[in-house]
C-alpha cells in the first residue's frame, strides 16, 4: 500500500468507524440529556399496548400514509433504505463467506449469484438515489433544499457510482478484496498484490474514501433520522 | 435590532427547547412529503406555507445560533440570522398555520410542524410580533378573570333571559340555568353567545343533569397567540371556578381547542394536576344517548347531512365514532366527507384565523378543498363540532356557493328532543317567534 492508499483505506476507515459509532452515542446522549415537555403529542387514532408497537414498527418502516400524496417518493425511499441494507449486508460476504450458501451454489454459482443479486441492488440504488437528486432540483423542493441535501446525496451518490464501478468493471477476484477486509480487522491494512497491481485500485480507494466521508458525517447530519425515527415516530402515538 | 433584542428572541430557543422539539429540529430530512398535506400549500402553491418550511425557518437560526456545525458552516446548512426579514416570513407562516397536524399525519417521521411553530411563535413574542388582534382578545379574557365581580351582575341579568329561552323550548317554567351553583356534577364551559348555551341546556335539562354554567367562556386566545403563560391564565379562570364549586367533570363546548388546551396542555402548562375530569361535549352527547339518560323521539331526519372533522375534535383528540353515532341517532342520511376521519381536510379556520381580518382572504382560498369535498356530498346540512369550523365553513358557503347550513352537533340533537327541525338555529328572542323552515 502507498501512503495515501493507506491514508484512506486505511487510518480513514478507523476514523469513520469511531466517529460513527462515538457520534451516535453522543447524539443519543444530547436528545437525552434535554428535558422533555410534559405534553403528549400523538394524534389519532391511537394504539395502545402489543398494537402501539406494530404501530410504531409500521410507521417507522413502511410510512403507509405517504402512498397517499407521493407513491413514486414512497417507492424510491423504500427502495432506497431496503437496498442500503441489502448493499451492507452483501459486503458482510468479505468478512465471512455465506458458506451455506456457496456450499449449495458451487463457486461458480455464488459467484453468478453474488453478481446479479449485488449487481442489481446496485442499480436500484443508484436509480433511486438520481431520482432524489433530481427532485431536489425541482421547485418546490428546491426551495426549500440546503447545501446539505445535496452535499449528502452527491456522497451517497459517489459511493454508489464507485462501487458499481468495481462491480462491474472491477478486473479483481473477491479473494483479493475478502484479503484487504481482512487486513483492516486485524488493524494492519494492506493491499494483496493482486488488487494492488491493477488499476482497480484507485477505484477501490476512492469507493472507501466517500464512504468513509459519509459515515463521519452521517450521526452530524440530517441523515441521523436512522436512529431518530424510532423516538419520533413513536411520540405520534403518545397518549395522554 | 439591538443586541440585547436579538437575545431575548434567540432565548427563546435556548430556553423553550425541549426533547421532542430537538428531534424535530434534528431528524426532519426535508423531503417535503407533508407539502400536499397542508391545504394552505396545495391551494397557494407559496413555499412559505409548506410546512416543512415553516419549520425549516426556525431550523435555520437555530442552526445559526445554537449548533457548532452552523457556527463554523452556516452556508451548508442556510443558518439564518434574526433581522427583520426573518421574522416578517416567521410572522406570515406561523400565524397562518390552523394548528391542523394533517402534515404529521403524512409526515414519514411523524413531525409535528405545530410543535415547532409554538417556538416560532414565542420568538416573535419576544421580538414584540405577537399577532395584535390574538393578543388583544387573550388580554380581554384574563381581564374578565381578574375583574369577574363586575361582570357578574350583568352576566346573571343576561342568563335570566337565556333561562326564559329555555323554559319555553323545553315548555317547562322549572327548567334552569344554574350559575356558581356549589356540587353540580358538571361544570359547562361555553362560548359567548346563546347558541352556544341553549343547545346543551336543552340537552341538560332533558337529562336531568345536575350541572352549572361557567362564567367563562371555553375559547383560548391565548393559545392561538403563542403564550403559554397567557393561555394558562385564561383557562385557571375555568379550573378554579371548577375546584371552587367542587365539580366532577368539566365538559368543554364544542370548541376545539378549547378542549385540547384542557385535555392535553393545562397540566403541563400549570404544572398541577386538575382534580376534575375533562369532557368534550360530543362525547357527553354520546354518553348521554348510549346511557338513555336523554331519549331521541323516533321519526329521523331523512335529509342528506355531512359531518365535518373538526382537526382538533378528530386528529388530535380522537372523536371519530362519537358524533357518528350521535348523528345516526338523529339523521338517517349521513354522507362522509371524502378523505374523512384522520385523513380530513382542515377547514381553514382553526388556529385562530377567523379571528383576525389580516387572514381573511387567506382563509376563504385556502378552504377551497374542504368546499369542494362538501360539494361532492351534495347534502345541504354540514354539522360540525366546533365554533371555528363552522364560522369558516359558513364563510365557504357564501363564497363558493355552497347552498348549505351548517350546524353543531348538540344544535342537531336539542332541536330533534324539543321536536324541531335539526337544522334550526339557537339564537337569542327566537323562542317567542319561531323561525319557519323549509
Ligand atoms: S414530511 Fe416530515 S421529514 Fe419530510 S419535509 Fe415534511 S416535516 Fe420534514
Ligand atoms: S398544521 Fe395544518 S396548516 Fe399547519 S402546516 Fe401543518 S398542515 Fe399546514
Amino acid at each position: 500500500m502507498n501512503w495515501l492508499s493507506f491514508l484512506l483505506a486505511g487510518v480513514l476507515v478507523y476514523v469513520a468507524v469511531v466517529a460513527f459509532l462515538v457520534g451516535t452515542a453522543f447524539r443519543i446522549y444530547y436528545w437525552l440529556k434535554v428535558p422533555r415537555s410534559g405534553i403528549k403529542l400523538g394524534i389519532f387514532p391511537q394504539t395502545h399496548g402489543r398494537r402501539r408497537f406494530v404501530q410504531w414498527i409500521k410507521d417507522t418502516f413502511l410510512f403507509p400514509q405517504v402512498l397517499d400524496v407521493d407513491r413514486p417518493m414512497w417507492l424510491f425511499v423504500i427502495l432506497l433504505h431496503i437496498g442500503g441494507v441489502a448493499a451492507f449486508v452483501g459486503h458482510l460476504r468479505l468478512i465471512q463467506e455465506f458458506t451455506p450458501l456457496a456450499n449449495a451454489l458451487g463457486k461458480e454459482g455464488m459467484e453468478q449469484f453474488s453478481l446479479i443479486s449485488g449487481g442489481i441492488v446496485g442499480i436500484v440504488l443508484l436509480v433511486s438515489v438520481l431520482y432524489l437528486i433530481a427532485r431536489r432540483f425541482k421547485s418546490p423542493y428546491r426551495d426549500i433544499s440546503t447545501p446539505e441535501d445535496y452535499f449528502l446525496l452527491i456522497l451517497v451518490f459517489m459511493v454508489l457510482l464507485l462501487g458499481n464501478h468495481l462491480r462491474f468493471f472491477g478486473q479483481v477476484d473477491v479473494e483479493a478484496y475478502r484479503a484487504y477486509v481482512h487486513s483492516l480487522l486485524t488493524f494492519s491494512p494492506e493491499f494483496p498484490a493482486e488488487l494492488a497491481e491493477s488499476g482497480t485500485r484507485w477505484v477501490l480507494v476512492t469507493h472507501v474514501t466517500f464512504s468513509n466521508l459519509l459515515l463521519i458525517y452521517l450521526p452530524f447530519s440530517k441523515l441521523v433520522h436512522y436512529i431518530g425515527t424510532y423516538a419520533v415516530n413513536l411520540m405520534r402515538s403518545e397518549a395522554r | 435590532m439591538n443586541k440585547a433584542e436579538l437575545k431575548a428572541v434567540t432565548g427563546v430557543l435556548d430556553k423553550g427547547m425541549n426533547r421532542q422539539l430537538l428531534y424535530y429540529l434534528d431528524v426532519c430530512t426535508r423531503c417535503s412529503i407533508c407539502k400536499d398535506a397542508c391545504h394552505q400549500y396545495v391551494s397557494t402553491g407559496d413555499v412559505l406555507f409548506l410546512p416543512a418550511y415553516r419549520a425549516e425557518l426556525i431550523r435555520r437560526v437555530y442552526k445559526k445560533y445554537f449548533t457548532r456545525s452552523g457556527l463554523f458552516l452556516p452556508s451548508l446548512y442556510e443558518g439564518r440570522e434574526v433581522d427583520d426579514r426573518l421574522l416578517d416570513e416567521l410572522y406570515r407562516s406561523t400565524y397562518a398555520c390552523t394548528g391542523c397536524r394533517r402534515c404529521m399525519y403524512y409526515c414519514p417521521f411523524s413531525i409535528d410542524t405545530t410543535w415547532l411553530l409554538g417556538v416560532a411563535k414565542a420568538m416573535l413574542i419576544a421580538a414584540g410580533r405577537g399577532a395584535q388582534i390574538l393578543t388583544e382578545l387573550a388580554g380581554a379574557a384574563i381581564a374578565k378573570g381578574e375583574n369577574i365581580d363586575l361582570f357578574k351582575d350583568i352576566m346573571l341579568d343576561l342568563n335570566k333571559e337565556t333561562e326564559k329561552e329555555l323554559q319555553s323550548l323545553v315548555n317547562d317554567p322549572t327548567a334552569a340555568i344554574p350559575i356558581e351553583k356549589e356540587g353540580a356534577d358538571i361544570l359547562y364551559a361555553a362560548l359567548a353567545g346563546v347558541h352556544s348555551i341553549l343547545p346543551p341546556a336543552v340537552i341538560f335539562h332533558k337529562a336531568g343533569l345536575n350541572w352549572t354554567l361557567s362564567l367563562f367562556e371555553s375559547s383560548n386566545y391565548g393559545y392561538f397567540l403563542g403564550d403559554a403563560e397567557k393561555g394558562r391564565i385564561i383557562a385557571k379562570r375555568i379550573v378554579d371556578e371548577a375546584t371552587r364549586l367542587k365539580v366532577k367533570e368539566v365538559v368543554i363546548s364544542e370548541c376545539g381547542h378549547a378542549y385540547r388546551v384542557m385535555q392535553y396542555l393545562y397540566e403541563t402548562w400549570a404544572n398541577e394536576k386538575l382534580p376534575f375530569r375533562v369532557t368534550a361535549m360530543v362525547e357527553i352527547i354520546a354518553r348521554l344517548i348510549r346511557e338513555g339518560h336523554v331519549e331521541i323521539p323516533s321519526g329521523k331526519e331523512r335529509k342528506l347531512v355531512t359531518y365535518h372533522d373538526p382537526c382538533q375534535v378528530g386528529r388530535n383528540a380522537g372523536f371519530y365514532d362519537e358524533p357518528r353515532y350521535v348523528l345516526s341517532q338523529v339523521a338517517s342520511n349521513l354522507r362522509e366527507l371524502t378523505p374523512n376521519r384522520e385523513k380530513n381536510w382542515c377547514c381553514g379556520g382553526g388556529g385562530g384565523l377567523v379571528a383576525q381580518p389580516e387572514f381573511d382572504e387567506f382563509r376563504i382560498k385556502t378552504g377551497e378543498r374542504k368546499a369542494e369535498q362538501i360539494k361532492q356530498t351534495r347534502a345541504g346540512l354540514v354539522v360540525s363540532p366546533c365554533e371555528n369550523c363552522r364560522l369558516q365553513i359558513a364563510a365557504l358557503n357564501e363564497k363558493y356557493d355552497l347552498d348549505i347550513k351548517v350546524t353543531g352537533l348538540s344544535d342537531v340533537v336539542a332541536n330533534q328532543l324539543i321536536g324541531r327541525d335539526i337544522a334550526t338555529s339557537f339564537e337569542a328572542g327566537q323562542a317567542e317567534e319561531p323561525e319557519s323552515e323549509d
